[in-house]
């Protein structure tokens, strides 16, 4: 369960004060998918910083099973992350110059994963995405679509409970963006891994168990998806608070 | 992270820029290069000092002087100026003024002829011929002559030469091989051939009343012998011819004749002067068992000063330190333009790889670990170079070093730059060292990159 509660951040100072977060909460239950959409400079992107402790706001908790990450130490912090979260980003993020073995084994260096671990994850996490095939071949040789495949390997190579993607599809053309959502999505129902998107794309938020639209560093509303379990009812009532 | 990881990673970033590593590791690697070479230079200067006095100086030996400045070990503190006289120093016009040397009396030499820790104390005498003749010609040479040290070794071309330790015969004289080939004749052609030396006596100027009663008895005739100085003339037989060789330290352009001839020799010539039997220089060996730099500690509380064979290598090698030094300092300096090198091209690889540093901190890498990450690749750098610029001068040097043995005539066998192991693999360690402080900053800053900065894609 993430619980995030009265998070505000602020960029520049005095009269260039500009309010990124303003007390924004609301709650995600485990294993559920979340769209957080808004316009850019919203304060989406921000608030996924938050939430995997990147950023620090200035006032506010970020509870992830009742620990609050925010008053965590840069080492404690450096660790929980390693071991409990991912993300994939627009731009990908892959290595080029390096196999794609190598950029998938990246979060399990990183993460201090014994050696003889480290090879039967890799695999796996490759065979999930299709990308066996390539286990040696340098990512810069991938296709756009490839690449992101390679960037979700590595997302969830170390079996993290929380993966983030920020802007996941935005690069790439539809029916390969669609495949993208497709492993996500059954990722995301398969291994019980929460997933929150970051997205300004309707049609991608609608997929997911939870929407929560942002505007000017407010929560505007907390949508729970139709036919999915009463998970954001708590939220809403947070929010309403 | 673990460090083997850090340094995988770290050795792949620097393959994927191959130019840009191989570049900057050059820098590092002429340093390297240099240092190898001024190792291997001292290392064979001190082999080729130790070699040359090992072989030809007993180490017992010992060179007594009175006067320190003689012998480099004081301040030469009698030159120039005004001093007070002393009626046992002798006075030399050198440049720049005259210099006076104290020299050792007939009572210094009983002294130490009676130290029980010494044995064979001899005077080194300094006899100077008017000129001399060798063979049947009647033609007339000049020539240094020296007293034969039997305590150094040397190889003869021609005839033969004692053991180490005893002296030639009174009317024997070893002859260098610059005079057979002045004179145009095979060494072995000249030995048992007679040399003439003649020497002079002092000129003395004669009292009037001598003068009259010349003038009386003899006439001019007689007038003109008082006046010039009595010769007399030593024949001597050609026992052995040196052999100028690279290992050998016998003053190889004078001729060479037993201690007591070159006494007579020099009495004769002093006869009535003020150096009449005072030596500069005193020859003489720690008995054995003993050891020469405890006496040499000894005569220094009786007023001498003593060199030992050991000091004399010292002082080979001081040169040699120096030099060495030099070199070295040129290869220090080369090194230090190779760390701006360094620092320039990580501040740059940091530059590059901003989204990659962020992303690594995204996923939990610690900022310590991404500046060791960027250490290491330093190292890799510094690694490299060291390799090359030793490797290179290490394959240079023995390529070059029969050329320059050839060169130098250094003697068969003989190596200027002798390459060891151990202080390469140590060089390295130091360049990779070097390289590690030249990556600080860079590093430092990838550690301190925002990931959140790193990643806006914008």
């Amino acid at each position: 369960m993430i619980e995030v509660r009265q998070v505000t951040k602020t960029y520049g100072k005095k009269e260039n004060a500009f309010l990124a977060l303003d007390g924004v909460s609301f709650e995600i239950p485990d294993g559920a998918s979340v769209a957080i959409v808004g316009k850019s400079g919203s304060g989406k992107s921000t608030l996924m910083h938050a939430m995997s402790g990147l950023d620090r706001p200035e006032k506010g908790e970020v509870l992830i099973d009742g620990k609050n990450i925010l008053e965590l130490k840069g080492r404690a912090l450096d660790a929980f992350r390693a071991q409990k979260m991912s993300f994939i980003f627009q731009s990908f993020f892959v290595q080029a110059n390096e196999s794609c073995y190598n950029n998938v084994s990246l979060p399990l260096e990183i993460a201090d994963v014994p050696v003889a671990e480290r090879k039967r994850k890799v695999v796996r996490a490759l065979r999930a995405v299709e990308l066996l095939d390539k286990l040696n071949v340098r990512a810069r040789d991938l296709s756009g679509g490839q690449k992101q495949r390679l960037a979700i390997a590595r997302a969830i190579v170390n079996e993290p409970s929380i993966l983030f993607a920020d802007e996941p599809t935005g690069n790439l053309d539809s029916s390969t963006g669609d495949t993208i959502e497709d492993l996500l999505f059954s990722y995301n129902k398969a291994n019980k891994t929460t997933l929150i998107i970051v997205t300004h794309d309707h049609d991608l938020a609608a997929k997911c168990d939870i929407r929560i639209d942002i505007k000017d560093g407010k929560i505007l509303s907390v949508k729970e998806k139709a036919g999915s379990k009463s998970v954001s009812r708590e939220a809403e009532e947070v929010v309403a608070k | 992270m673990r460090t083997a990881d850090v340094i995988r990673r770290a050795g792949r970033s620097l393959q994927q820029a191959k130019a840009r590593t191989l570049l900057t590791s050059l820098a590092i690697a002429v340093g390297g290069f240099t240092l190898t070479l001024s190792l291997a230079a001292g290392q064979g200067s001190r082999e080729y000092a130790d070699k040359l006095i090992s072989s030809n100086v007993d180490p017992q030996s010992l060179i007594i002087a009175k006067d320190p400045a003689l012998l480099g070990g004081g301040a030469a503190a009698q030159a120039g100026g005004l001093h007070d006289y002393d009626a046992n120093a002798a006075t030399t016009r050198g440049v720049g003024g005259s210099v006076s040397i104290k020299q050792l009396t007939q009572d210094d030499l009983a002294k130490l002829q009676k130290n029980s820790d010494l044995t064979d104390v001899r005077p080194l005498y300094q006899p100077v011929a008017k000129y001399i003749q060798i063979g049947d010609s009647d033609k007339k040479y000049t020539g240094d002559i020296s007293q034969y040290n039997p305590n150094i070794r040397s190889d003869s071309a021609a005839g033969s030469l004692p053991l180490l330790g005893t002296d030639i015969g009174g009317n024997e004289v070893v002859i260098p091989q610059t005079y057979a080939d002045r004179l145009g004749v095979a060494p072995a052609d000249l030995i048992g051939k007679n040399l003439v030396i003649t020497v002079a006596k002092p000129a003395t100027t004669p009292t009037e009343q001598q003068i009259n009663t010349i003038l009386a008895t003899e006439g001019t005739a007689g007038l003109t012998k008082l006046t010039q100085p009595e010769t007399e003339d030593v024949t001597l037989k050609i026992r052995a011819v040196m052999k100028s060789s690279a290992t050998t330290l016998s003053t190889s352009t004078s001729m060479q004749i037993a201690s007591d001839q070159a006494k007579n020799l020099t009495d004769y010539t002093t006869q009535g002067t003020s150096n009449y039997q005072k030596y500069m220089i005193v020859t003489a060996r720690a008995k054995k068992g003993i050891n020469p730099e405890t006496v040499k500690q000894d005569l220094k509380g009786q007023g001498f000063n003593a060199k030992t064979a050991k000091d004399l290598q010292n002082l080979l090698f001081t040169i040699v330190n120096i030099l060495q030094g030099i070199v070295a300092g040129f290869g220090v300096l080369a090194l230090l333009a190779s760390v701006f090198g360094i620092i320039n091209t990580q501040y740059i690889s940091v530059l590059e790889r901003t989204q990659q540093i962020g992303l690594m901190k995204a996923l939990g890498m610690r900022s310590r670990d991404v500046a060791r990450l960027f250490r290491f690749e330093a190292a890799w750098i510094g690694f490299l170079g060291g390799v090359i610029g030793a490797g290179l001068a290490w394959i240079l040097g023995t390529l070059l070093n029969p050329w320059i043995t050839d060169k130098l005539s250094l003697g068969d066998g003989n190596h200027l730059l002798v390459f060891q192991p151990v202080p390469v693999v140590l060089l390295i360690a130091s360049l990779v060292l070097v390289a590690v402080v030249a990556g600080y900053l860079p590093a430092r800053k990838a550690a301190k990159l925002d990931p959140i900065e790193a990643l806006r894609t914008e």
